[in-house]
């Protein structure tokens, strides 16, 4: 990129307060009212804790993952409904590969790439060149990979290797120095491979979004899709490619959620999908299209996960209240982006365009 | 003077490749099992039965459901809560069929509320649930896709709080007719489904109805200009599809005799979605086609009927579906279709050139 000019870079605080980053903020903020609001009557019994903070994450890492590459997918202005049934896949071909089978856990692993990744960029071809809308064409992923889930096998199969023991119960422990040594911190807080994956996927998301030229074409794509064509932006190339990475994303959401639960099973991660787009959308992500960030993914999969965890240290509700919880989150959030954007379009002065999916 | 057919504009219409698709499945089943056509009657309960019955029978509450869903693609829109809709219609419908258990303690021909009560109340709360997603994409000028997902994720946790997280079961007889009983030789949901479908037809093709939504659903602004209230136009539509919704609740719930919260109206909204677009709706809103989508939900409930005939594996269903879909949207999709009408016309001017000549 060396012949593009690039502008005078900006003061952190000018950047950091550009107002097109106030969704993230709102989804932060609403974030850290939550875990407050848990935090108040419930901060003796440990819900302040680094415990139940890394929690979170260990629980919730699978979800994260892929809602990183649905972040991609959504500012085109697309959507995946496949994620949760190729993850499912994924976890089906790794058991029945190596407990069934007897084949090595990674090759089982690469093969599940392969399918997944494939998948993907073959959704997308379709999508662009055959012009049929992503919401059909990934739905009939969706079916394919839970069909195919089901002809491998209907029940759910335990996976047993060494590796994935290994890699399942691997751990980092969080130390503190204490008398002069390094002891675990009490209660014990710890975080495993899943979500240092999470973590690693969220860098690379980050990068690919915001450093490079695809991430540009990402943004153009979704904010007009005929401009970007118009301009001479590879469309094509960078829709195929953002599902591929979508596809990429199931499949190691499939593998963690594999590490998470050590077994295979044809309807594991049922509706998984829609729980990804609502961790999106209350990260600020439009489903228009064209804004979204990855920072705000990760808050909404936070926020996402704190609900079930409010409802487990309450004890007495029933957990399809979470359910109930998340759909007001996600009412409260679509609000405030409404709010948002109404008063900001004021500002400049234009009406709204009607909405439009 | 008499119309010549116009083979080009058949090519063009997706509706022609619907009836193309259900004809090909059929005749593929012709050919390897006659005895699937067969249909015979029986006296003892009065049916008519056969698997083509069985298929129309079955794909009701699909038909149903769908009637709403071409409505709302046509205004460019999606409905995702009719799956969870159906299954708080039917937790509805088992609550108020609860029994005095002081004097009975098995299920049987009682209730306690009256029947009435048992239909009414289920239709009303959809009703309702319809005019709050009406509601926030008229008025609220949300995206219809985001603003169902919030009672999709709500609306079995409702459901299941409804009921208490319970199953209930009746054998109330008055409420078996609904789905399991027979009106004219055939089964009650065929009526049911017939009647919904000729009401919807007349309502928006006898009055302008269907012509403000096809305008509201190609652009919203010039239909506002020219003195359409699209928001009332919205706002209709989602309410009757939520009132469909709930008719199909009752459909379903009736077959079981009891509620299911869990699987009740699991993907319906999928398997609606893809009924419209299989039967020529295009998904961008604009013109629609209610025999298309009838095709459409038929052609889909053939392939299930299909798999279950040859006694392929239940789980195995959404394989074969996404297969058989797969070549019908690829079929139906711009490109393929652009080729069979060039090349059509393009014989009609070879033959004109002939003549000519």
């Amino acid at each position: 990129m060396s012949n593009l000019q690039t502008a005078p870079r900006q003061s952190l605080w000018t950047r950091v307060t550009n107002p097109k980053f106030i969704m993230v903020y709102a989804t932060i903020g609403l974030f850290l009212l939550i875990y407050l609001f848990g935090a108040i009557p419930y901060g003796d019994v440990g819900f302040t804790t680094l415990r139940t903070f890394t929690t979170l994450f260990v629980d919730n890492a699978y979800y994260g993952i892929s809602a990183i590459g649905m972040t991609m997918v959504l500012i085109t202005g697309g959507i995946d409904l496949s994620v949760g049934a190729v993850a499912s896949l994924t976890g089906m071909l790794i058991a029945y590969g190596t407990t069934v089978m007897g084949i090595h856990p990674l090759i089982c692993m690469g093969f599940a790439l392969i399918v997944g990744v494939g998948l993907g960029l073959l959704m997308g071809w379709v999508i662009h060149y055959l012009n049929v809308p992503p919401f059909i064409t990934t739905l009939t992923g969706m079916f394919l990979a839970r069909g195919v889930c089901s002809l491998i096998s209907r029940e759910s199969i335990e996976i047993n290797h060494p590796l994935i023991d290994d890699l399942a119960s691997w751990k980092i422990y969080f130390m503190q120095l204490k008398d002069g040594e390094w002891v675990k911190i009490k209660p014990s807080a710890y975080i495993n491979l899943n979500v240092i994956i999470f973590f690693v996927m969220l860098l690379i998301g980050i990068y690919l979004l915001q450093r490079t030229r695809f991430g540009r074409n990402i943004y153009a794509i979704g904010g007009s899709e005929q401009s970007a064509k118009l301009m001479g932006l590879p469309v094509g190339r960078t829709k195929v490619l953002v599902y591929g990475f979508n596809g990429l994303c199931s499949v190691l959401a499939g593998i963690t959620y594999a590490l998470y639960v050590k077994s295979g099973w044809n309807l594991s991660l049922q509706g998984a999908e829609l729980d990804v787009i609502t961790c999106a959308v209350i990260g600020g992500t439009l489903l228009t299209g064209g804004v979204g960030y990855m920072i705000g993914t990760l808050f909404g999969v936070m926020l996402k996960g704190l609900i079930p965890a409010l409802i487990t240290f309450n004890g007495n509700l029933l957990s399809w209240w979470g359910k109930i919880a998340t759909g007001l989150l996600l009412l409260l959030f679509i609000c405030i982006q409404r709010i948002v954007v109404k008063t900001t379009d004021r500002r400049k002065g234009k009406k709204r365009a009607p909405v439009k999916s | 003077m008499k119309k010549k057919l116009d083979f080009s504009a058949i090519a063009r219409s997706k509706v022609t490749w619907a009836v193309v698709a259900e004809a090909l499945i059929l005749l593929v089943c012709l050919f390897v099992r006659p005895e699937f056509f067969s249909i015979s009657y029986q006296p003892s309960t009065g049916m008519l039965y056969g698997n083509l019955i069985d298929i129309i029978n079955r794909s009701s509450e699909i038909t149903i459901i769908a009637m709403g869903m071409t409505l709302v693609i046509a205004l460019g829109g999606t409905d995702l809560s009719v799956g969870a809709l159906v299954a708080v219609s039917g937790a509805i419908a088992l609550k108020f069929l609860r029994w005095d258990v002081t004097i009975y303690n098995t299920p049987g021909d009682y209730t306690v509320y009256s029947f009435a009560l048992v239909i009414i109340v289920p239709l009303v709360v959809c009703i309702l649930m319809g005019m709050f997603n009406g509601f926030l994409i008229s008025k609220g000028e949300m995206q219809p896709i985001i603003a169902t997902l919030i009672l999709m994720v709500c609306g079995r946790g409702i459901a299941q709080i409804i009921t208490n997280g319970k199953q209930f079961t009746t054998q109330y007889s008055p409420f078996r007719v609904i789905g399991q009983g027979s009106i004219l030789y055939l089964p009650t949901p065929i009526i049911i489904t017939a009647v919904v479908v000729a009401a919807v037809a007349l309502f928006v093709r006898k009055t302008a109805f269907g012509t403000f939504v096809e305008s509201v659903g190609i652009n919203r602004k010039a239909s506002r200009l020219s003195g359409i209230n699209a928001q009332r136009i919205i706002f209709i539509v989602f309410t009757l599809t939520g009132f469909l919704s709930g008719i199909s609740g009752l459909i379903y719930s009736s077959r079981i005799m009891s509620n299911d919260s869990n699987n009740a109206g699991l993907n319906f909204e999928m398997d609606a979605i893809l009924a419209v677009v299989i039967g020529g709706t295009s998904m961008t809103g604009g013109k629609f086609s209610l025999v298309g989508t009838v095709l459409g939900s038929i052609i889909i409930r053939t392939i299930v009927n299909l798999v279950y005939y040859f006694g392929i594996a239940a789980e195995a269903t959404m394989a074969f579906k996404a297969v058989i879909i797969a070549v019908v949207i690829v079929l139906q999709s711009e490109p393929v279709r652009n080729y069979f009408a060039k090349r059509s016309s393009a014989r009609r001017e070879a033959v004109k050139g002939g003549a000519k000549a």
